[in-house]
């Protein structure tokens, strides 16, 4: 027998040996191929003509307009979309959480159904209800709101709203059920005694909810950006990156690059670790405002 | 508690072993169904050919029925069809050979036409030649043959046809005066013509399209002998006068409203079968589309497409239409190339078989000589519109889509669109002239 | 009273809007699964008869029962040996924290920001070399530790009493039981929202199932889908009847955990 660990070195190695398994599987699942996507970035060609071609990707990159749109596209996406939806789930969330509301758990699940509805049919919907003779204009018409129809998925800022409305309704009550299951954490009293004080709704909302859903705030932050800068499904099955590539998100342009185009596996590398770094230094700046322990 | 660790440190284990690759059953990877009979091999040893392809209907239904075929002839051979998307197809080929893992690969698969040069090009070592291995190539249509044909090397075998026609509601063309005849080996001009007479007089259009899709135009493209690409593969976008008149055309089209733009394919079917149009312009496998409309029946016509007023110009183009490739990695190269060559390439009696129930059309020439291919059908008035489309299909003009045939078209379609919402023709080619040589260019 | 009473009505109708909206497509779906292709196709917006043929069709086309039985054993088996890895690691980097583990964390958040497309090609490579095409294990792997779940368990375990632990270790507990025994029973609400989502994503994963489970047997329900929208001529009715069963259980896996994680867990803290 060894000599027994002290408590705290002993309780530091089980900790350790806790977070092991999860650790060794990332690295090998994901910075491994990482390391070689990496390293592909500097190739051109592929298999037996692959040759090293040092940072040329990284300068195509300035050339290559279609990387530019899909990067504008992609932040258009992420500044409309990310805090209009956390926005909204929170509030459905905070309404959810209220036991004085009836049928919450029928709400709950009717609001989360989208993100578990299949992209197929949910695709299909949302271009016939966009549709010229679609369902959208015939009530803006009915209603005198435009006077001629739009043509919703056929011109630019119009598309992209659809598609950022799509995303929103897709994966707001994806979002919401992180809050609610956060909210369970929160005792009651703390909303009761903030009552009893004299707090209205929106004060309790901004002083209280808020406050104590920080973690879980950043977390979908985070996933959220993370999500909306590798957005493919929606942009490859409503508009199919169109009118003229002004919807094309950049997984959309990697993908092409590696399928559907004659594969340039090198130079979809390179865009991928814009996106990296895109997503790096913007989960690296919201850590740096809501990762703080109280 | 030192229980507890152990199971800790047990599951670390497992995860490490994992990661070495010991887990169980990773001895039957790789195992796409090809037979691996190792060693010499007589001629009586039970093979199975896998084949990748898309639909149940149509081609898994011909590839099947091949099989049995085959099987009756040859009873160690069984043929296993596993039905996978185009693009999935696409996808798992690409990561296969990138990857050098080829022997997941299966012996045949099934390739649109438009994306033959770009993966026989891109991957030689793929694919066998089958130029020597007996199939008689001259018998499918010389344009079929031709786009899977790279330095004289012949890897494709043709099958479905893709010879482009023009179906129109004849009840509707009758209200505004005309006939099917009238719009039998026309030019562009007449058909616009023509058609404001069909719009003004009916209040329908006579085709739709998606917008941004540029099938249309590459259909227009090829009926006149001409491409966007030239015969160095080279982008060939500004100067190109087939293509300004194709162009010019197909805004004439939209302007006149004689075509209506939908946004993507299920609104281009419901435009179809909801008469919201009075016809339909596509490769000749539109005929299913039309004709799931049962209610329709008897009120169809099929013709050639209208020609440009360009030198080589003609009737007759293709669109879609998809070849069988084998795959270098298989087993049973020479099997599958005799398969192949006894049936697609040789046997009347498979496209006898599935031409009633599928519609799929030879590009097989001798088929057409075929019993079945001179049925008259009623949803088309009683017209042999199979003969008619065999017909076709032998006239089309014989064009090289080339390795980058999907950057062309993209960089095509995202020109129209520009160009229809009002962007004019020297600027919009110009832009999609640059960003095809970009993609080009790496 | 009544100025309480007309805030309520605003935050019913909120909800009743919001909830129609979202269950609108899937209404739209059910209804689609009982007409035929063409009725779909020409916007019928009833309920038809053509249910019982597009199922008939269905199963006579397709190996949607094995297929079924595919997705399930995937997304079931992956999601279980996913939860335990990693709520164990969210547990421990909240728990035991300390800069290391903090770094180690903002570390294995990176992991999740390279677009897939780019990565999944040196995978294959790798997993076609260590025999692993074709197996279970080289389904899941990739996906069994998502630095997602390791960060939504450390996420949620702050505002985890940590007296508690104190008080178990006074009393002698290991730590794997403070974790198994006093963690996991408390944090819930977290586990049953991390099932619903990891078993949802495992449901619809489909890039990497494609190339990696090549078997015709081992078919899953998106791969189904997929070819069912690739044909010539597409049969709406089946389609949607198809993408409705799809649906199936990731919401009656929901329905059934949605009460854990929504309701009244609280009083466990205490």
């Amino acid at each position: 027998m060894k000599k027994r660990l002290t408590m705290g070195k002993r309780r530091k190695l089980v900790s350790w040996l806790f977070i092991l398994p999860a650790t060794l599987l990332i690295a090998g699942m994901s910075f491994y191929p990482m390391i070689k996507a990496f390293l592909l970035s500097f190739t051109k060609g592929f298999g037996k003509t692959s040759e090293f071609v040092g940072t040329y990707n990284y300068q195509r990159l300035f050339q290559d307009s279609l990387f530019k749109t899909s990067l504008g596209n992609t932040f258009i996406y992420l500044i409309l979309q990310v805090p209009l939806m956390l926005l909204l789930a929170l509030i459905l969330a905070s309404l959810l959480n209220n036991p004085k509301i009836k049928c919450k758990g029928l709400f709950r699940t009717m609001i989360f159904l989208p993100c578990a509805t299949s992209l197929v049919s949910y695709s299909i919907i949302f271009r016939s209800m966009f549709a010229l003779d679609g369902f959208a204009n015939s009530v803006l018409m009915n209603l005198n709101m435009i006077s001629r129809p739009i043509n919703w998925l056929g011109e630019i800022w119009p598309a992209r709203i659809i598609i950022v409305l799509a995303i929103t309704w897709r994966w707001t009550g994806y979002n919401m059920i992180f809050y609610l299951s956060g909210l369970q954490n929160i005792d009651p009293q703390v909303y009761e005694a903030a009552r009893i004080d004299g707090a209205s709704v929106s004060q309790q909302f901004r002083k209280i909810t808020i406050p104590l859903l920080r973690p879980i705030i950043l977390l979908t932050a985070i996933m959220s950006t993370n999500g909306t800068l590798q957005l493919f499904d929606e942009t490859k099955n409503l508009t199919n990156g169109g009118p003229a590539n002004m919807t094309i998100s950049i997984s959309q342009y990697i993908y092409k690059l590696s399928f559907e185009y004659s594969p340039q596996f090198g130079y979809a590398a390179t865009i991928s670790f814009i996106v990296f770094l895109l997503v790096a230094v913007l989960s690296f700046l919201q850590m740096k405002v809501g990762d703080k322990r109280d | 508690m030192k229980r507890k660790l152990l199971s800790v440190i047990l599951m670390i284990a497992m995860v490490t072993c994992l990661f070495t690759g010991c887990s169980k059953g990773s001895d039957d990877s790789s195992k796409t169904g090809s037979n691996k009979a190792e060693g010499s091999k007589t001629s009586d040893d039970p093979v199975t050919l896998t084949v990748w392809c898309w639909d149940p209907q149509f081609n898994c239904y011909a590839m099947n029925t091949a099989g049995d075929i085959y099987t009756k002839a040859h009873p160690n051979v069984k043929v296993e069809v596993i039905e996978t998307a185009w693009d999935d197809i696409q996808t798992k080929l690409t990561t296969a050979v990138t990857s050098g893992q080829t022997n997941t690969l299966p012996d045949i698969i099934l390739m649109q036409d438009s994306a033959l040069a770009k993966n026989i090009i891109n991957y030689p070592d793929a694919f066998v030649d089958l130029t020597n291995s007996g199939i008689k190539f001259d018998q499918f249509a010389a344009f079929k043959t031709a786009l899977g044909t790279v330095d004289g090397k012949k890897y494709s075998v043709p099958f479905d046809n893709g010879a482009a026609i023009t179906c129109l509601r004849t009840d509707i063309l009758q209200q505004a005066g005309y006939t099917l005849d009238d719009f039998t080996n026309i030019t562009w001009k007449e058909f616009i013509e023509k058609g404001k007479v069909v719009l003004e007089k009916t209040g329908k259009p006579l085709l739709s399209n998606q917008a941004g899709s540029p099938d249309l135009l590459m259909l227009m493209m090829q009926s006149a002998g001409a491409w966007v690409l030239d015969e160095n593969g080279k982008a060939n976008f500004k100067d190109n006068a087939v293509l300004k008149e194709v162009i010019d055309t197909y805004v004439e089209l939209v302007k006149s409203g004689v075509l209506v733009e939908v946004n993507d394919w299920d609104q281009y079917v419901s435009s179809i079968n909801s008469t919201t149009v009075a016809g339909a312009m596509n490769g000749c496998w539109i005929v299913a589309t039309v004709t799931s409309a049962a209610d329709q029946s008897g009120l169809w016509g099929v013709t050639n497409v209208p020609k440009l007023s360009n030198a080589g110009a003609t009737n007759y183009s293709s669109q879609g239409g998809s070849s069988w490739l084998v795959c270098a990695n298989s087993k049973n190269k020479d099997v599958a190339a005799d398969f192949l060559g006894e049936t697609f390439g040789g046997s009347v009696e498979l496209y006898e078989t599935i031409l009633p129930s599928s519609g799929a059309l030879a590009t097989y020439l001798p088929a057409g000589e075929s019993a079945a291919y001179a049925n008259p059908q009623d949803f088309f008035g009683g017209d042999t519109i199979y003969l008619k489309i065999t017909e076709y299909a032998s006239k089309v003009p014989q064009v090289s889509y080339g390795v980058y045939n999907y950057e062309a078209r993209d960089a095509i379609g995202a020109a129209i669109t520009k160009i229809v919402a009002g962007t004019d023709y020297d600027t919009a080619i110009g832009e999609a002239q640059k960003e095809l040589e970009f993609q080009m260019g790496q | 009273m009544t100025k309480a009473k007309i805030k309520y009505f605003f935050a019913y109708a909120f909800l009743i809007i919001v909830s129609f909206i979202s269950i609108f497509p899937l209404l739209w779906m059910l209804i689609s699964a009982t007409n035929t292709s063409l009725d779909v196709i020409r916007g019928k917006m009833s309920f038809g008869t053509a249910i019982v043929d597009n199922f008939k069709q269905l199963i006579q086309t397709t190996q949607i029962g094995q297929a079924l039985i595919n997705s399930f054993r995937n997304a079931a088996s992956l999601t279980i040996i996913s939860l335990i890895v990693c709520s164990l690691a969210g547990y421990a980097f909240e728990i035991y924290h300390d800069k290391w583990k903090d770094g180690v964390m903002k570390l294995l958040l990176l992991s999740m920001m390279v677009p897939f497309a780019a990565t999944m090609i040196p995978l294959f490579t790798w997993f076609g070399k260590m025999n692993l095409i074709n197996t279970t294990a080289g389904f899941m792997l990739p996906s069994i530790s998502t630095a997602f779940l390791i960060f939504l368990f450390r996420q949620s375990s702050r505002n985890f009493p940590y007296e508690i632990v104190e008080a178990a270790r006074i009393e002698g507990m290991s730590e794997i039981r403070i974790f198994t025994r006093i963690f996991v029973p408390i944090m819930k609400p977290t586990y049953a929202a991390a099932i619903t989502v990891t078993f949802m994503n495992a449901w619809n994963s489909y890039l990497w199932p494609l190339v990696i489970l090549q078997d015709k047997k081992s078919q899953t329900m998106p791969i189904l889908i997929s070819n069912l929208i690739s044909g010539y001529t597409i049969n709406y009715g089946v389609l949607m009847l198809a993408v409705s069963i799809s649906t199936l259980p990731t919401i009656i896996i929901f329905f059934l955990l949605q009460k854990n994680f929504a309701e009244g867990i609280t009083g466990a803290v205490k």
